[in-house]
């Protein structure tokens, strides 16, 4: 990997994030709505004079004064110091501070989800893999089928009315007391987990057939290489071939597409954690679109694309570390 | 394989011991808590985490304000009188104090030939109100409330430009008393510390804290909005923080500020419970010291606390009402939702009957009136006519809201308001057939050809108009789409958005509408001009101007005579109707549903949910005597 491919690569993504502060500044102001309209909706028996007044001072007070371009330009530099703006909503919150208290609770269920469709995707592809043309196979292709076609939030449903309402085994929605009941202790963490369950569970099922169907045809590809074949001819055991070598080299692309995942870690469950109550990243952009909080909106979508960005720069990055073959800004 | 499959076992193992001391912790307390507590269930996506009451707009906040907060008086729509809040009672009086009543005391019911006779030959521009506050009213800091409480609350509305634009939460329009920055330009309100120079106003000795007047302008209607909607703040909280870089209505404030708005200091029956509360629940705690009380002396709401739960989606909240994790829901169900719960042991359905009338708006003042001249078809009173006629009510209340609502005339006035409907307006209850040939009539008197698809024709165009309205009101759209069909008009569904009123209302910017329109007794002042003769931002959204109805509507705003004010109104209804502007659809029931197996005892109110005062009020744990 040459210095100057990790440059460009560097370069290239600082690039697309201005672009994209840029379009989530203009976005929202393309709108018809205007902010301070929704602030102080206009009453019944005012005269356009006396709304025109109010709503200056309110432009005043949230730095909705001047150009587009003075305001954008105002953007910009709080940004580069690290200030994303204060939110709409009473009190003026920083959106740094509403972020940071929702961040949290979204990775929760993100990353535990992450880590668990990683799992059992390895294992039940694996086996797919081994029982090629089984009923655990065909169990397999089927079930891709139907999480290809059903959405989460559906499946999301189904869970909410089964697990959660029919049979209670699991919280159906987010207890209200959990956040501010918690505590870091293990009945506070367990609660978490046991509120959790549901969303985790409607986000992993896609994850964990997705997975498992690469694991499957990555394995069966590699099973097939030669390295394989010399395996199995110096007399190792099927099991030992397929751990010690198959496995190991069909993992690659998975752990690349795992890293590509990252990108969506923040900002993949907002209906999720719609449906649930839960008090993550999703429900915050819901709320902020809803009351037109701009600063907010803003706030949120440049962390989940500098997210992202990132996620795929490190990615891209890495890739010449897994895989020695792959040679990056290289000439052959 | 095999150790893979162990060690999956093993995490899934480790994971529900994990949790297993979490399910402790669980949606379903409301289950076992033999507390009197009140589990009451919200849809909405937020819960506001400071409470300033002239600025709880939305969602919650009106709800929670109202119970931590008072009013001067609450307003019976039954009876039309104002029943004792933090005031016990009123009456207009003379420029020199003298009771207008029926009896000649204070305490009396208002003499309204009295108050005619004595104030119509008056050149004076207002009326005096005298006010008397409860001597046992007191704030939830324990610091007594006092009439100058509400000189304060009164004149700080008055003075700040954002708290008097708080509009229906704070406004003073109608009370003649102007502050600005602190200087007092015109006082039209007394107390023993405020006195009229001229020593007019009696305030006999040990009434200094309770009583007080006030000049309002002079329509009837002028006491409401002062009397019931503005919420009385404490002087000795605001009076030493509010400067004029620091107003009231504050959006950015700081410091003791921000601390004030997020521990609410009212003087209602509830008291915000600011430990428990968070950003999903509410907690409100009954106010011990709350001066009212039912007639044997006991608190007169029965239950100890309220915990207020937030829900994103109305489908979870009913599931949850279904499966006993709440009490009651603070919303209105559809229909739907009521069939498939009123057959289910424990859950009261509370059917109220609507106040609200959804009417069709016509846009007649476009602010784009091109489109090949259709847009300006509604100026044509024949024209508007014939859509009156086409819209079936009944069809719609049968099927959009499967018979829980009722019929209403063209007057837009319920036909149980006894005091105010005037049949001569129903102008739309004859049979459909006959409705519709009047209505084909018109229609090929005006534009009598027609398309391939049975549209009729304008200048060689399909007349089509788009009807702007929220997304949950397709079903309503559909019907109406068939029903206009039958005249050869063609409705096309147009999204209204979130803010629909500063984006396509106030501008005229739409040809057909959805509103809902309340007129009564309380607001007749009011509402009439702003449906009807305003034309800069109120709820006359297509600018229907008549110089007649105007006319009639002045009339009955500054009458003092309440018999010709009842006669007008119903002269009203007459003319409203035969201008086909707003044209009816339905006024629906108000639906909602409780559970019955902690707390009998749900008061179904006009207009109301089952949580509603007087529910809380009459509510009674189950087994216990």
């Amino acid at each position: 990997m040459s210095k100057i491919y990790v440059i460009k690569r560097i370069l290239y993504t600082v690039l697309v994030f201005f672009i994209v502060v840029t379009l989530c500044f203009f976005i929202p102001r393309m709108g018809v709505d205007d902010p301070c309209a929704r602030y102080y909706p206009a009453q019944g028996n005012m005269s356009d004079e006396s709304y025109e007044t109010i709503k200056e001072l309110t432009r005043q007070q949230y730095g909705l004064d001047g150009s587009t371009w003075s305001q954008y330009t105002r953007y910009i530099n709080n940004l580069i110091h690290g200030d994303l703006g204060t939110s709409y909503r009473a009190g003026s919150p920083k959106v740094m501070d509403l972020i940071a208290d929702r961040l949290p609770w979204t990775l929760v269920l993100s990353v535990s989800s992450m880590v668990l469709c990683f799992f059992f995707g390895v294992i039940i592809g694996t086996h797919c893999a081994v029982k090629r043309g089984g009923w655990q196979d065909r169990a397999l292709m089927n079930a891709s089928t139907i999480t290809t076609a059903v959405p989460s939030f559906f499946i999301a449903l189904l869970l909410t009315f089964f697990l959660g309402f029919q049979w209670e085994i699991f919280p159906a929605y987010t207890d209200q007391n959990l956040v501010s009941s918690f505590d870091w202790s293990l009945e506070s963490m367990g609660a978490v987990a046991y509120n959790a369950a549901l969303p985790v569970l409607s986000t992993m099922l896609g994850g964990i057939i997705s997975n498992a169907q690469s694991v499957r045809n990555s394995v069966i590809s590699a099973a097939r290489e030669n390295f394989a074949v010399t395996a199995k001819a110096k007399g190792i055991t099927n099991r030992g071939v397929l751990y010690k070598h198959v496995l190991r080299n069909a993992l690659l692309p998975i752990v690349t597409g795992l890293g590509m995942s990252l990108s969506g870690l923040i900002g993949g469950s907002v209906v999720i954690e719609q449906i649930f109550n839960w008090h993550g990243m999703g429900t915050l952009y819901l709320e902020a679109n809803n009351t037109n909080d701009y600063p907010l909106m803003m706030g949120i979508m440049i962390l989940i694309s500098a997210f992202a960005l990132a996620a795929n720069l490190i990615t891209d990055l890495c890739y010449g570390l897994l895989d020695p073959r792959v040679t990056l800004g290289e000439k052959v | 394989m095999k150790r893979l499959i162990s060690a999956a076992l093993t995490i899934c193992l480790m994971l529900a011991l994990f949790v297993t001391p979490g399910c402790k912790t669980s949606i379903g307390q409301r289950k076992n808590d033999q507390s009197s507590t009140l589990y009451v269930g919200y849809v909405g996506s937020s819960f506001p985490t400071s409470f300033m009451p002239w600025l709880s707009r939305d969602g919650i906040a009106p709800t929670v304000a109202s119970m931590v907060y008072n009013t001067l008086f609450s307003y019976d729509d039954e009876s039309g009188d104002f029943e004792p809040l933090i005031a016990k009672n009123w009456c207009y009086v003379s420029l020199d104090g003298e009771p207008l009543t029926t009896d000649g005391t204070y305490e009396g019911k208002t003499d309204y030939a009295a108050v005619e006779e004595y104030y119509s030959d008056l050149s004076d521009d207002y009326m005096a109100v005298r006010i008397e506050l409860y001597d046992n009213v007191y704030w939830s800091d324990g610091e007594r409330l006092t009439v100058e409480d509400v000189y304060y609350s009164f004149d700080v509305a008055t003075d700040n430009t954002l708290s008097n634009h708080a509009g229906a939460l704070a406004w003073t329009a109608d009370l003649c008393h102007e502050s600005n920055k602190g200087k007092l330009i015109r006082q039209g309100m007394f107390t023993a510390k405020h006195p009229d120079l001229s020593g007019t106003y009696p305030i006999r000795e040990g009434e200094e804290d309770t009583v007080m007047y006030l000049h309002v302008n002079k329509i009837f209607g002028s006491v409401t909005t002062l009397f019931n909607t503005i919420l009385i703040i404490p002087e000795h909280i605001w009076k030493p923080i509010v400067s004029e870089s620091q107003q009231l209505n504050n959006k950015n404030p700081q410091g003791e500020f921000l601390d004030q708005y997020r521990n609410p200091v009212g003087s209602g029956a509830w008291i915000l419970n600011t430990n428990e509360t968070n950003t999903q629940m509410i907690v409100l705690d009954r106010n011990p010291d709350y001066h009212l009380k039912a007639s044997d002396g006991s608190p007169l709401y029965k239950v100890d606390k309220i915990k207020i739960l937030l829900y994103l989606d109305s489908n979870t909240a009913i599931f949850a009402l279904r499966k006993g994790y709440i009490d009651i829901l603070d919303s209105a169900v559809s229909s739907n939702y009521v069939s498939l719960m009123e057959k289910e042991d424990n859950i009261y359905i509370s059917r109220s009957s609507g106040s609200a009338v959804s009417c069709l708006v016509l846009n007649v003042e476009p602010s784009s009136p091109f489109d090949n001249g259709i847009k300006l078809l509604f100026k044509d009173k024949s024209f508007r006519r014939a859509i009156a006629l086409a819209v079936d009510q009944q069809e719609l209340v049968d099927k959009i809201l499967d018979g829980s609502g009722k019929t209403v005339s063209a007057g837009l006035i319920l036909s149980d308001n006894k005091l105010l409907y005037e049949e001569k307006s129903d102008l739309l209850s004859f049979p459909l057939e006959k409705r519709l040939k009047i209505a084909n009539e018109l229609m090929d008197g005006l534009y009598p050809q027609k398309d391939a698809d049975g549209y009729r024709l304008y200048n060689g165009k399909r007349i089509s108009f788009e009807l702007l309205t929220g997304a949950g009101a397709q079903d309503t759209v559909s019907y109406l789409q068939r029903q206009l069909s039958k005249i050869g008009i063609e409705l096309v569904f147009k999204a209204s958005g979130s803010s629909p009123e500063t984006t396509y209302l106030y501008r005229s910017d739409f040809d057909i509408t959805t509103q809902a329109v309340i007129l009564s007794m309380a607001n007749a002042d009011v509402m009439y001009r702003a449906h009807f003769v305003t034309t800069e931002r109120s709820s006359n959204y297509g600018k229907y101007s008549d110089e007649v109805l105007t006319k009639k509507i002045e009339e009955m705003r500054h009458t003092l005579n309440r018999d010709l004010k009842i006669k007008l109104i119903k002269e009203l209804q007459i003319l409203t109707a035969e201008a086909y502007y707003k044209i009816p659809l339905y006024c629906s029931d108000v639906l909602s549903a409780a559970r019955t197996d902690r707390f009998s005892g749900y008061v179904s109110m006009p207009g109301a949910t089952a949580f509603n005062n007087e529910t809380l009020k009459n509510l009674k744990m189950v087994g216990v005597s």
